[in-house]
Order: C-alpha cells, then sequence, then structure tokens
C-alpha cells in the first residue's frame, strides 16, 4: 500500500506539472496573438495548405499596411481542427478571425451563432460568380456565412488503358460497374473496385453519391424528410454490400478504407475502379506514377433512369463572431476569392477552384488541364444536408451504413433503424427550436 | 519543539492544505459539478444552449438510446477481457521477473517499455499492424500457415474488439507486472520457506501462499486498470474510432462525441455522469473485496 501512495503522490506532481506547463504554452500563445495589435487577422490552416497562402497573405498585407496575416498551422487531421475551432469558439475567444471550413461545418457554427452573415459584405451579383452547389453550401436559414475558396467533388476513376484494351466503354450504370470489374480484375492482385468503406465521414459522401444515382433522398433540408427507410436507400446499400460480398469486387478491407488506402492501391495499378476526389488525378499523372495517362474520370454511376452525382465537399472562409476586427476578415476574404488569387491557390496545388470563371482561365487551364473536367463534372454536384445536427445526422446514418457493410445486417433493416433515429434527432431539434 | 499530536486541528495546517484544497476546488469539484447541473438539462445549440431544466428526461433520454446500450457493452466487453488478460499475464511476468537471473535489470526495463509510449502513439501503430493490406499482423499469421487469406481485421466487430483488446493487454500488462512484482518484493521469504519444508509443490506454493498473500497489491492493480480500461478514449479514438457499425465504441467516446461533434452538453454530461457512477459504483465493490477476509476472524 505504501507503494501506492507514493504513485498517487507522483502521478500528482505530473498533473501538477502538466498543468502549469499548459497554463505557459496558453500565455505564450496570448501573448504572440497581442504583438499584431488591433490590424491582425487570424485564420488556422491545415499544415499542408498553409504554403500557398503565404503569398496571398503577404499580398493582403502590401495592399494593407500595418496589417498582419496570421496564418497559423493546424492539425492535420479535419476532425482535430473542427475541435480546435469549436472549443475557441465556445469560449468566445477572439485568437481565430476566420474560420477556415469543410463544407459540413457551416450549419452547425451558424446555427451556434459563431458566425457572422455575410450577404451584406457580398450581394447576389457577387455570389453568382461562385459555383451554384459550392454557393449552396455556405447558406444556412437564408443566409450567407461561408465563402467558398476551393471545392471538391467526388469522382469515379477507371483504368482506361484496361477498359479500352478489353473492348470495354466506360460503365454507365451500376450492373455494368460491377460487370466491367468482374472480368477486369484479378484479386487479390488486381481488385475491381475500391472505395471508402470505414466508419466515417467518407463512407456517407460515398453512399450518399449510390443514393442519388437510384434515386433516392437522405434528409431534405428544407422539409425536414427523412428517405432513408424506402426502397431506393436499400437498393443503393445492397449495391455497396454485393460489391464487397456478394459480387466481390471489392477487397475485404474496404469496410476499413479511407481515401489514402482505396488511392494506394489504385495507384500501384491494383484497382480497375476507384471512388476519390479531384487530389487522385494529380498524383496519378506525376513523373514516377505507374498509372500516368492510363486513366479517365467520371461522376459516380447511376441505375437505369437515375442520374449520376457527385458529393460536394470543398472549403471556404467565415467570419468569426468574436472576431475584433471583421472588417479586416472580410476584406481578406474578398482578396483571397478574386481570379488572380484564385491561380496562386489553385494553380500549384491542383486544388478546384471556387470561381466559375476560373475554369474558363486560360492559365490556370495551362497549369492544370483536368480542371475543364472537374468544372464540367462539377454539375453533379450533390450536397449532404444543411441541417444544424448534421454530424450527428452523418454519425447515424454511418453507423448503420458500417454495420450492414462490415457487421451482416440487412441492409433494410439497418436503414430502418438509421431513418428511426434521424427522425427522432430531428424532432428534438425542432422541440428546440420551438422554445 | 512541540510534538505533532494527529488528528488536531491547528490554524497552521488549513494554511499548509489551502493551496492543495483550492486545487483540487478548481480542477476537480467545480468541473464535476458543472457536469451533474449539466446533466439535468437541456443545452441545445438551436437556442444560443441556453439551459433548460429538463429533470431526469436526459436520463430517460440514455434509458432508450440503443447506442448508449451498446457502448456500454463494448465498454464492459473490452474492460473485464482486457483487464483478466493484463492480470494473468502480469503476475507471470512478475514471477520471472522476481527470479533472480541475469540482465534482469534490462529485462525490467524492457518490459517496462510499453508503459512508457503514449497511447495515441502505439494505438497508431497497431491500427497498421492490423492493416489488412499493409499489416504485420496478417504476414506473420499467412507466413506461419494460420490464415489462408488477409482478414480486415478492424472491418469486423469481433476482430477489431479483439484487436482494441491486444493492442491494451499490450501497452498495460507492464504497469500490472510493476504492482505484483513489489507485492512479491513484500513477501517474506521466510514464508515460502517453511511452506516448502512443509512439502507443498511449486504449484501449491504459488496456489496457497504467494497468491493470497499478492491479493492486496493484485486488487490495487485491478481497480486501477478496471477504472482506466473503463475510461478507455485515446485508444479507440485513434484505432477504429467506434466502428465498424458502433461495435467498439465506448462510453467515453460515446459522450465525446456528444459534447464535441453535437455540441449537446445536457446530454454528453448525462452520459459521462452515469460513466463516473458506474466506475465509482465499480471501484467500491473491488474495495470492499480487497478486504482482507481474516478481520473477520
Amino acid at each position: 500500500m505504501h507503494r501506492l501512495r507514493l504513485r498517487r503522490g507522483s502521478g500528482l506532481r505530473i498533473a501538477t506539472l502538466a498543468l502549469l506547463a499548459g497554463i505557459a504554452a496558453g500565455c505564450g500563445g496570448a501573448q504572440e496573438g497581442g504583438a499584431g495589435g488591433a490590424g491582425r487577422v487570424a485564420v488556422m490552416l491545415p499544415p499542408g495548405e498553409r504554403p500557398f497562402w503565404m503569398p496571398l497573405a503577404r499580398d493582403f498585407e502590401r495592399a494593407h499596411p500595418g496589417v498582419t496575416v496570421d496564418l497559423i498551422e493546424g492539425p492535420q487531421s479535419t476532425d482535430l481542427r473542427e475541435n480546435l475551432y469549436t472549443a475557441s469558439l465556445l469560449a468566445r475567444d477572439p485568437s481565430f478571425d476566420l474560420v477556415y471550413m469543410d463544407v459540413t461545418w457551416t450549419s452547425k457554427f451558424a446555427a451556434a451563432g459563431w458566425l457572422r452573415p455575410l450577404e451584406g459584405a457580398f450581394p447576389p451579383q457577387e455570389r453568382d460568380r461562385w459555383l451554384p452547389a459550392a454557393r449552396e453550401a455556405g447558406m444556412f436559414r437564408g443566409r450567407l456565412y461561408r465563402v467558398p475558396v476551393r471545392t471538391d467533388v467526388g469522382l469515379l476513376y477507371y483504368r482506361r488503358d484496361w477498359l479500352e484494351g478489353a473492348g470495354y466503354a466506360p460503365p454507365s450504370t451500376f450492373d455494368e460497374l460491377v460487370r466491367v470489374a468482374r472480368a477486369l480484375e484479378d484479386p487479390p492482385r488486381r481488385w475491381g473496385f475500391v472505395w471508402q468503406g470505414k466508419q466515417y465521414e467518407g463512407l456517407v459522401c460515398d453512399y450518399l453519391e449510390v443514393l442519388t444515382g437510384f434515386g433516392g433522398t437522405w434528409v431534405d433540408p428544407a422539409t425536414l424528410e427523412v428517405g432513408l427507410d424506402r426502397p431506393q436507400a436499400a437498393a443503393a446499400l445492397e449495391f455497396l454490400v454485393r460489391c464487397r460480398s456478394v459480387d466481390p469486387i471489392s477487397p475485404p478491407g474496404v469496410a476499413t478504407y479511407q481515401e489514402e488506402e482505396s488511392r494506394r492501391l489504385f495507384q500501384d495499378g491494383r484497382a480497375v475502379f476507384l471512388r476519390n476526389w479531384p487530389y487522385v488525378w494529380r498524383l496519378a499523372q506525376r513523373e514516377d506514377s505507374p498509372i500516368r495517362g492510363k486513366i479517365g474520370a467520371m461522376s459516380m454511376v447511376h441505375a437505369p433512369g437515375g442520374r449520376s452525382a457527385g458529393t460536394l465537399g470543398g472549403w471556404g472562409l467565415g467570419v468569426s463572431a468574436y472576431s475584433r476586427r471583421p472588417d479586416l476578415a472580410v476584406a481578406f476574404i474578398r482578396h483571397v476569392t478574386t481570379l488572380e488569387s484564385q491561380r496562386v491557390l489553385c494553380g500549384e496545388t491542383g486544388y478546384a477552384p471556387a470561381l466559375i470563371e476560373a475554369y474558363r482561365d486560360s492559365a490556370l487551364l495551362a497549369a492544370n488541364p483536368f480542371l475543364d473536367r472537374i468544372g464540367r463534372l462539377h454539375a453533379n454536384a450533390v450536397a449532404r444536408p444543411g441541417i444544424a445536427r448534421y454530424a450527428l445526422a452523418s454519425d447515424i446514418l454511418q453507423r448503420h451504413l458500417s454495420a450492414a457493410l462490415a457487421g451482416g445486417e440487412p441492409a433494410a433493416r439497418a436503414l430502418r433503424e438509421a431513418a428511426r433515429e434521424t427522425r427522432l434527432m430531428l424532432g428534438r431539434a425542432g422541440a428546440a427550436e420551438a422554445r | 519543539m512541540r510534538a505533532v499530536r494527529a488528528g488536531v486541528w491547528t490554524r497552521e495546517r488549513a494554511l499548509l492544505l489551502l493551496p492543495a484544497a483550492l486545487l483540487l476546488a478548481v480542477v476537480v469539484v467545480v468541473p464535476v459539478l458543472r457536469v451533474l447541473m449539466l446533466s439535468v438539462n437541456r443545452v441545445e445549440l438551436e437556442d444560443g444552449f441556453r439551459l433548460h431544466l429538463a429533470g431526469i428526461e436526459p436520463y430517460l433520454r440514455l434509458w432508450l438510446d440503443g447506442r448508449w446500450w451498446t457502448a456500454l457493452r463494448n465498454t464492459a466487453v473490452f474492460t473485464v477481457s482486457s483487464v483478466a488478460l493484463e492480470m494473468t499475464l502480469g503476475v507471470a511476468f512478475a514471477l520471472v521477473l522476481h527470479r533472480a537471473f541475469r540482465g534482469r535489470g534490462l529485462a525490467r526495463a524492457l518490459v517496462m517499455l510499453p508503459w512508457a509510449l503514449p497511447t495515441a502513439v502505439m494505438a497508431l501503430a497497431w491500427a497498421w499492424i492490423f492493416n489488412d493490406s499493409f499489416g504485420v499482423a496478417n504476414d506473420l499469421l499467412r507466413r506461419l500457415g494460420l490464415l489462408p487469406h488477409p482478414i480486415a481485421w478492424l472491418g469486423q466487430p469481433v476482430t477489431a474488439m479483439l484487436a482494441m483488446v491486444v493492442a491494451d493487454v499490450w501497452k498495460t500488462t507492464p504497469f500490472v507486472a510493476l504492482i505484483a512484482l513489489a507485492g512479491l518484493q513484500a513477501i517474506p521469504e521466510q514464508v515460502l520457506e517453511a511452506a516448502r519444508l512443509d512439502g507443498l509443490s511449486a504449484w501449491q506454493r504459488f496456489r496457497r501462499v504467494t497468491l493470497p498473500l499478492l491479493r492486496p497489491a493484485l486488487l490495487v492493480a485491478v481497480a486501477f486498470r478496471a477504472v482506466q480500461a473503463y475510461g478507455a478514449f485515446d485508444l479507440v479514438y485513434v484505432m477504429t474510432g467506434g466502428g465498424p457499425g458502433g461495435s467498439t465504441e465506448t462510453v467515453s467516446l460515446y459522450a465525446f462525441q456528444n459534447y464535441f461533434r453535437y455540441l449537446d452538453f445536457g446530454y454528453g454530461s448525462a452520459v459521462a455522469t452515469t460513466g463516473v457512477l458506474i466506475v465509482t459504483a465499480l471501484v467500491l465493490a473491488l474495495v470492499r473485496l480487497a478486504r482482507p477476509r481474516a478481520e473477520a476472524a
């Protein structure tokens, strides 16, 4: 027992030290923040993007003497950055003037009252220059909270060389996709179709494309109608289950894959079809890539009579309600969404711009010829529902999709349960709003 | 110099205790009370996080929430299986490390190594070990001829839980071994000597002498480990994120999701509060068990 007491004592000592270290770190941060004075705009970015924002920040500082732009390097993981922004905004902390956010955060942050409405600063004629789907994704209850900076849309990549070699045209329906994949695969060396089946946001993105292809719906953000217990929804999930276990064109591990696991298989020449985002194109065309010049890209296939869809993703800027310089924050947003800035940000990185005119810009097209194709595929963009409790709606769907994919639960039953839980949640949200 | 008598409440003593009491109040008492208060309220994002007294409604919602029951069951399965394995292995390690052999110091240091690693780092490593295409687990088992084809360990409910238990056992067995080793060192050599002279076999000596004398130390280890395993968060967050199909989601992870992802502070607090109550009951039961039965005699 004596030993135990010693342990507990040292534990407390460590905890105290950690606490002091935390306080010291916090003070350091505050001092750093205060150094810029009133003329400071700060935003937290993913570490990989920060270098490409540097020239934009320097330009802005030149145009606004005395102003500093603080590009704070956040963690790599989207979830972690969301948690950091959430913790900061909950505490009404003014250290981030701008929130660089994923499409799915908009409604939650806006409903919480953490963002400033921006429609006054960006009148309709200005908003009309943005891609329609990206523009809509920045709106919540009729007001603008997020200005799109770059967009993403789900794509279906395929090995053009193998398809042409075997005399197949790119498939347009789910059955054709399975047929071509079965004909060209040679598992486990070469799989037919790889995608994102892990229980996380990516699974919802993949499912939404298939669901739309079958003519189904998830949650209508306007009427709050839930479509998950309709036959189209079950058919969509049954297709994903079929890929993994009935007509196995996907590896068993697909139920654990995120974007990178699936891309690696495709890039190593070990998959015929890949569902992923536009960033794959650039990596696939690198000098050392074994699939360079051998791939094609299109939108997800659909059921006969249905439509192709690509889930809308992308990043944009909102202004924190606790910013001390919202005027500067708005000015910075305007600065990074000009055509010249979009050239700087998207030229080298291969990001898809949010400005419509950027897709016709010769400089950008010369840097990235694939833009033209993405621009056209953007017409198929389908948005995830912009409801305040989107995170919970997504988690409910993820769990039940994953239970059917990995746990063998029948698709229709899993989705009936998902629909029931989603309605319960929407009911609670309605009651909260009525108060 | 005045002798200090135990139990006397002098002003200096109170003054000396004050900093510690204040620190505890700020970092423990206040947050706990706040969580309790939040747990009987509705705090929702749609109306600016205002508090609405809701009484036991959040707890009723808990009762009807299938996901919470699943999380509770997952937590129980994880706690019982990992702690049971850790105790068995930990005692075995301690018995080996207690003997005198060349390089014992080095062996003791090596055994402690996993315990010193940050959980998030080792969880990431284990997630790669159990990866279906690039993982070492599949490669080894296939080379040994135990697996006909690769398994997506983290892609199926049962194997995902198994992988998490393996990772946790790897990391925390050293802790049990350390406590058991300390307990072994406290057992007087004469007692074992006497048992040997009485003609008890090695197994009998372990079963009848060592184990009963080790009991208080082992119960401490079980209590610590059970509380930690019950609160498992980082391991789950990194290895599986609670998937597949919510089959590895623990109570702590569910509370975290309610707080940080759904911004539902009332319900998150109800989940956290019930979690604390259950774990407190668990510890109290263990402490009762720890009381030597001989006391009654």
